[in-house]
This record gives structure tokens, sequence and C-alpha cells, in this order.
């Protein structure tokens, strides 16, 4: 029996006067690709800072491994990691952005782990490692900031347009890395995307959001 | 014009054959001045990053006293200082007046608003995705604070760098707290006006010039440091 990681209950959030989010039920299964499409402005970012825990719903129950939002301990939300469309690098070298995340867990062998996680996203680690942030273009600094969630190896990868502003090659690295990391360490990955096509053949399901509102799409 | 080219060439005498009541006056304005500013900075950091970081109620108007508190003049300082740590002051006991130390906690109150600003002001500025890419790497609140400290690091520099000069020329709180005591508390500013008084250009002149040093060194540091943090 698949476990449910998520539960979302008449979920709404609200800016200012504005209902930019209105989820009636959500359930994500671990180990699962959700994908989800709709328009810009449309609450999908929202959603997605919701399950990251960055954002509390105006209203709404939340439960994620069947803890209430606010009972979500520091050690269940290290679980969950998330990828923007722009990704901001911490003003360090690769390899320091990289190790970032495993040393506030207290991991001071970073080496290996950093070295792998780089050459997953197709960044030979001699050539990057001691690169200085200022140094990587725009898809080098997306696969970065991807090869600094994957070497937490999280249980929940939520990716918001990760490819939508870098060239084809990286792109391709991305996404391979992203399914890599379901298919090695049953990683649940929710993607947002234009790519209808591509999230066809990768999703186990697509929701559309509209206007805050989430429908399966056939 | 004549006594101001002796007196110049007097005050490059003294700085070359180490005059030793010229360094001394040197020796305690470094001295002073640094215990401040490291004081001014474990202080500031965290009250800067706390003003610009956090959303509570009376936030804007804390931001206008410390904006107001920039322009606090030095002998104001020093007369509120004077107050509490001469014997009659409820910090009398504690020996303060006319020492570093006691100059120290003056020019620290000198230094704080300069960093507690310049820090709120760098706090938020940061880009808001740190926030977001810190917490989803998993960071715990301390961890937040010291991670967007050090991403913020060159424009804390820079506010350490402003406060020290704004300290190191400073004359008001060192005269009135420090004493202007001999080979004790007597820094180059004090010793400048004192020198200037009695006519003695020479070591006014050299005191000058070292202080125009620093203040260019730290100048230098301040544009080095600028350009790291953009």
């Amino acid at each position: 029996m698949s476990e449910t990681l998520y539960h979302l209950e008449k979920v709404t959030q609200v800016y200012g006067h504005r209902t930019v989010l209105d989820v009636e039920s959500l359930h994500i299964e671990a180990r699962s690709i959700t994908g989800v499409i709709g328009p810009n402005g449309s609450g999908k970012s929202t959603l997605m800072r919701i399950l990251a825990f960055l954002e509390k719903p105006a209203s709404g129950r939340v439960s994620f491994q069947d803890q209430p939002f606010t009972k979500v301990t520091l050690e269940q939300r290290r679980q969950v990691t998330m990828l923007n469309q722009e990704p901001y690098l911490l003003k360090r070298s690769v390899k320091g952005n990289i190790s970032y995340g495993l040393k506030i867990r207290g991991i001071s062998d970073t080496s290996r782990p950093v070295d792998r996680a780089l050459s997953k996203v197709g960044l030979a680690p001699d050539k990057f490692l001691q690169r200085s942030w200022r140094e990587l273009s725009g898809g080098e600094a997306q696969r970065v900031a991807l090869a600094a969630r994957l070497v937490l190896k999280p249980k929940v990868l939520l990716l918001d347009e990760p490819t939508a502003s870098v060239d084809r090659e990286s792109s391709e690295l991305i996404l391979r890395a992203a399914l890599d990391a379901r298919d090695q360490w049953g990683t649940t990955l929710i993607i947002i995307s234009h790519q209808l096509t591509w999230l066809r053949q990768i999703a186990d399901r697509i929701l559309s959001m509209d206007y805050g509102r989430l429908s399966p799409v056939h | 014009m004549d006594y101001l080219l002796s007196g110049l060439i007097q005050a490059f005498e003294l700085l070359f054959k180490g005059d030793p009541e010229t360094y001394s006056a040197v020796k305690t304005t470094v001295l002073a001045s640094s215990l401040s500013v490291a004081a001014s900075m474990v202080i500031g950091s965290p009250l800067g990053f706390c003003l610009g970081y956090a959303r509570f109620p009376g936030r804007r108007s804390v931001r206008v006293v410390v904006d107001t508190l920039l322009s606090l003049p030095t002998v104001v300082i020093g007369l509120l200082c004077y107050a509490f740590m001469s014997h009659r002051g409820p910090l009398g006991h504690l020996g303060l007046l006319f020492t570093i130390p006691g100059m120290a906690v003056g020019q620290t109150i000198l230094g704080l608003p300069i960093v507690v600003a310049m820090t709120a002001t760098a706090v938020e500025n940061l880009d808001d995705r740190l926030k977001q890419t810190i917490l989803t790497l998993g960071a715990d609140p301390r961890q937040l604070l010291l991670t967007s400290l050090w991403e913020a690091r060159f424009a804390l520099a820079l506010a350490g760098a402003a406060a020290y000069g704004r300290i190191v020329s400073e004359v008001g709180i060192s005269m009135m707290v420090g004493g202007n005591i001999k080979w004790h508390t007597r820094t180059i500013t004090t010793a400048i006006a004192l020198e200037t008084g009695k006519g003695q250009f020479a070591m006014g002149i050299a005191l000058g010039l070292i202080l125009l040093a620093l203040a260019l060194m730290v100048n230098v540091a301040m544009s080095g440091l600028k350009r790291l943090s953009e």
C-alpha cells in the first residue's frame, strides 16, 4: 500500500483581498510524480510554497506524513526541498553551495556526496567544484542548485518550472537527474511545467490549475 | 606661511623618528576604536538583522529612532557617558571614567546606530529568494540568521568600516570620557586639539597625517567592499 505524504483539504490562500488558491482536496502519494500545469498567476507557485512549508495557508487543512502543517518538525521539513525557475546560489563556491544543506544537518564529510551530486547534473567535479557562484552560466547555476537539492536525497522534490529559463542541454540534464532521484531514492516529484507532452510521458497524474482551483487533466 | 611649512617638516621628523608621545596617541586611538568597532559589530549586527528582517509593530518608528541616532553629536554622548561613569553616576563604581574601556563604551554608542542602520539596509536589500533557498535546504531559524548575515558579509564589513571612520575621527567622547590624559587616554584627535591650542603645530600636523592615512585606508577598504557586495 502506498503511503500518502500530503493531505490538503479545503485549502485557501489569500493575498490582500484576493484569493489566489482554493484547493478542495489534494492527496499526494509517496514516490509519485505529479505534474501541475496552468497559466501564469493561477496559483501554482503558491501551492508549491505551501507544500514546501514556506507559507501557511489562510484556511483549510494541510498535513504532511499525517502531521498538521503547524506541527511539522524540522526533521520532516528537511525531507522536502524545492527548486525554482530562477535559483539563488549562495555567495560561495559551487562546493560550498552543494555542501550547505549537508553541513547544516551536521554532516562534515561532504566530499563524495558533493562530487556525486555534481556529476548527476552533468557537471565535472574537477572543473566546477572550486568555481565561484559568479562564474556560472544560467544553465550551470540551475544545475548546481539542483545538485544542492539532490545531495540531500530528499523525500519530496518540488520543481517550479525548473527548465523555463535554461538551454536545452541543461533542461534535459535537470529533468533526467530529477527522474533518477525518483528511481534511486523513491523521491516524490511535484513538477510545475508548461511542457504538457513531456509531463504526460513521465507523470503519474497531471493537474491543471486555473484561478487557484485544481482539476485533473485526462 | 613659514610656520606651517616648518610644522610639516617637523611633523615628518616626529613620524620617522618614532616620537613616543605621537605614537602613544596613535596606539590609544587604534586600541579604543578597535574595541568600540568590535563591540558595535557584535551588538549591532544581530539588532540590524532583526530590524531589516522581522516585521513587527512599531518597526518604522524604531527605524526612525535609529536613523536619528546616526547624527547624535559626540559631545552629547560624551556628556551622557560622563554623567553615568562619574563617581556620582550609576556606573561610577565600575571606574570607567578616564580609561580606554570607558572611551570605548562611548564610541560604541556612536558606532552602534551606524552598524544597526547599515545592517538593516543590507538585510532589506538581500535577494528575496535567499530566505526561501536557505529554508528549503533545511535551515533552522539560527542557521537562517547566520547564513543571511554571511550572505550580507561584505555589506556588514562596509558597516564596520563606516563606523570605524566615524569613531576614529571623533573628539567629543575621547575628550570628555577619556580626559585627554598624556600617555594614557590621549588620542590622535584630542592631541591635535590640545597641540593646536598650544601653538605646537608639528605634532598636530603629524597626527593629522596619520588620521588622514587611517581615513584613506578605511575609504579604500570601503570602496573595495562596495564592489564585492554588488
